[in-house]
């Protein structure tokens, strides 16, 4: 039987929160983006049929006048820290899954405030003294259950939890393949699929389709670990000088949440619900405990430890000095199922290898100073490759083959393509370069694609010397980019230029010339 | 069976030589190669293979074919099918130059503007999770710093190939001395090819070789 557990939920945090650090404005409708595409909306937003999802265009043309926002996470967890202290004083054991989303085990608090409904009051309470205008409260028996009971407001009488969830779409456990799936099996709701017997479950599904079904029958989606985790677990880190910048302190918790990480995966283990300690230079004690509904894995865990710092840090009246020590425990842990190496040996191994150092570097530079290339369609090599942040999809942004025709082995060039090896270096922000004749005339190329003169001189301070004479030369490939459309249109042209062994692409545009790319 | 004392030594010596021969073949054999990635491409004939743990200096005057050099290092480690990281100081590295070299892109990050001061961190941190890591180095760095890169890099078994002038030791320098292009006349014609001149410097006598860097 799942523990009963009490859910707090803030509808529309990112929104909320916006509002409350003044970015968003309390009378228009506010829209949240995250990744292009909406994450949350405010109530005026939602009566114009903006919907979770939908892209920054359509919500634009839905409704006139709304206020696009960036999601912030960090403001977002920061801005929750007096909800989750609020109701701390009240119950201890509180783990957030969001900010905007929280829950905590009831046992101990309804006894002590006389039932469930008393604790519901006491919890509204105080999370309306905190100026939230919206949040709702659920009771059930389980995360999950409480989750769902919080959306709707209700409190889900003792072992009434599965006909509570029985009449649910199967699409509220959040696994959209899954429910799919499902739905087109003629399972709809959380009852159908929950009648049905769990080892028959297990073979067409696996081990997460079982972990579902737990859910969907009202349980634990992990059955209760025999394992309590061992002390020896617990990673502390001793902070001297005490930090008092979260950047600071959030550095040395990502490399203790690795540590941690690291750990568990070693005895098998992996963690769904830790505990972030820390204790300031004046003996101040902060605990807090996140969960996630999958495991925790590096980058999980090491971003809510830096919301948690964050908000420990910024909000106002909180600390009287730097912390001095990080401790976290992991607090609920499951078998490690999910990892598996590849076929033909550790292949697997080596990306997850190679994908935490990224990660920890793009922690360090930030994530837009990682990047990796993608091929795509363009004429010139700056525009024949896209840079992506590692980690956002690998997706080109023009098609590599310009002509639809008959399915050819070689992508066809775009037409006006300057030919050739590839420049090994490719400056997207060309340096000036002067290309003159032989009679010291600079080289322009008219409209026609035809130059006034071959060039004879190419001077520029990226150029070994500084430049000299034209040794051989090829060109022009002129372009005429995007005629239809007034202010993107270019007009320009492409030269290869050898100056002495130095061989380089000279782009000459509206008269002025500059050195796209060094085959160097 | 020779008991010691009748027949002194030749029998014995005879027998522990054939149990050596015996041992030997029973014995986990750590083929070298396995200890180094192969060089593909025509860069493979100057150098044949990198050993996991060496750095590899790459030196040269500006466009004397250096980065292309680079390049053709860390494709050793698309060819092994491994994973790749390059410091791109001034973000101009060519990506298409990359494809042509052999580098699967799919294993291949690119670390950009990386400040002066966090330049030695960030490559420490790659070379912990990475087969081959490709730095360009800034100017002014620290001698203590390239030694400390240099003994991670053997310590954490990967191949460090560095761009530019290069003040700690390096197992292996590669002089990148330029070359002639071809193909290209006076305004007729494609840039085609370039005959490479690449001086190598290793623990052997140095060796001068030619790559052909072809369309």
């Amino acid at each position: 039987m799942a523990a009963r557990t009490l859910c707090l939920w803030c509808p529309d945090w990112p929104v909320v929160a916006a509002r409350l650090r003044g970015d968003g404005p309390t009378d228009a409708p506010v829209v949240v983006l995250a990744q292009g595409r909406v994450l949350a909306c405010s109530a005026e937003a939602r009566a114009h049929d903006v919907t979770i999802g939908l892209r920054r265009r359509e919500v634009e043309v839905r409704a006139p006048g709304v206020v696009v926002l960036e999601v912030d996470p960090a403001g977002d967890a920061r801005a929750f820290e007096p909800v989750a202290r609020a109701v701390e004083a009240l119950a201890p054991r509180l783990a957030l899954e969001r900010p905007g989303l929280l829950s905590f085990p009831t046992r101990g608090p309804s006894r002590y405030f006389g039932g469930d409904e008393a604790l519901v009051a006491r919890v509204l309470d105080v999370v309306r003294d905190t100026a939230v205008p919206d949040a709702r409260v659920g009771v059930a028996d389980g995360v999950f259950a409480a989750r769902l009971a919080a959306r709707r407001g209700v409190l889900v009488p003792v072992d009434a939890t599965p006909t509570f969830l029985a009449p649910w779409p199967v699409g509220a456990l959040g696994d959209e393949d899954l429910a799919s799936l499902l739905c087109r099996l003629g399972l709809r709701t959380l009852g159908d699929f929950a009648a049905l017997p769990p080892g028959a479950v297990l073979a067409r599904f696996g081990a997460r389709g079982l972990g579902v079904h737990r859910l969907a029958r009202g349980e634990d989606e992990h059955p209760p670990a025999l394992t309590t985790p061992p002390p020896d677990l617990v990673e502390v880190c001793e902070l001297d000088p005490p930090a008092a910048r979260v950047d600071a302190a959030a550095f040395v918790a990502k490399a203790l949440a690795d540590r941690l990480l690291e750990r568990l995966a070693a005895v098998g283990l992996a963690c769904t619900h830790v505990v972030v300690e820390a204790e300031t230079e004046h003996g101040e004690h902060l605990a807090r405990g996140w969960r996630h509904e999958g495991a925790l894995t590096a980058a999980t865990l090491a971003e809510r430890v830096r919301w948690q710092l964050d908000g420990w840090l910024t909000e106002t009246g909180g600390l009287t000095g730097g912390l001095a020590l990080l401790r976290l425990v992991p607090e609920q842990v499951i078998p490690a199922t999910g990892r598996q190496l590849g076929f033909w040996g550790g292949d697997a191994a080596a990306a997850d290898r190679a994908a935490r150092v990224l990660a920890r570097v793009q922690g360090i530079l930030g994530p837009e100073h990682v990047v990796t290339a993608v091929p795509q369609g363009g004429r010139t090599p700056l525009e024949r490759v896209r840079w992506v942040p590692w980690g956002e999809p690998r997706e080109a942004q023009r098609p590599v083959d310009a002509v639809a025709g008959p399915v050819s082995t070689e992508t066809p060039d775009w037409p006006g393509t300057v030919p050739g090896p590839s420049p090994a270096r490719v400056f997207a922000v060309a340096p000036r370069a002067v290309l003159l004749d032989a009679a010291g005339e600079a080289v322009t190329v008219s409209s026609r694609g035809e130059p006034s003169a071959p060039p004879a001189r190419l001077v520029s301070p990226v150029l070994p010397g500084g430049g000299g004479e034209v040794g051989a030369w090829a060109g022009p490939w002129a372009q005429d980019v995007r005629w239809w459309d007034r202010r993107a249109r270019a007009r320009r042209s492409y030269w290869q230029v050898v100056v002495g062994e130095t061989a380089c692409l000279v782009r000459v545009e509206r008269g002025e010339a500059a050195i796209e790319a060094l085959y160097d | 069976m020779a008991t010691a004392g009748a027949s002194p030594d030749v029998p014995r010596v005879a027998a522990r030589a054939r149990l050596r021969e015996v041992a030997r073949a029973g014995a986990p054999v750590v083929l070298a190669r396995e200890r180094c990635l192969e060089v593909p491409g025509p860069l493979g004939e100057v150098v044949p293979g990198l050993r996991r743990g060496a750095v590899v200096a790459v030196e040269g005057p500006p466009s004397a074919g250096a980065t292309s050099l680079a390049l053709g290092l860390v494709a050793a480690a698309s060819a092994a099918r491994e994973w790749a990281a390059a410091v791109d100081g001034s973000g101009t590295l060519g990506g298409l130059a990359a494809i042509a070299a052999g580098v699967d892109l799919a294993r291949f990050a690119v670390v950009r503007d990386v400040p002066g001061d966090r330049w030695a961190a960030v490559v420490a941190a790659l070379l912990d999770g990475m087969s081959v890591v490709l730095a360009e180095v800034p100017r002014g760095v620290r001698v203590a710093d390239a030694r400390r890169l240099v003994a991670r890099a053997r310590e954490r078994d990967t191949v460090l190939v560095t761009l530019g002038a290069w003040p700690a030791a390096a197992t292996l320098r590669l002089h990148a001395e330029g070359g002639v292009w071809t193909g290209l006349g006076a305004g007729d014609g494609v840039l085609t090819a370039r005959e490479l001149a690449v001086r190598v410097e290793g623990p052997g006598a140095p060796v001068r070789g030619h790559v052909a860097i072809a369309v």
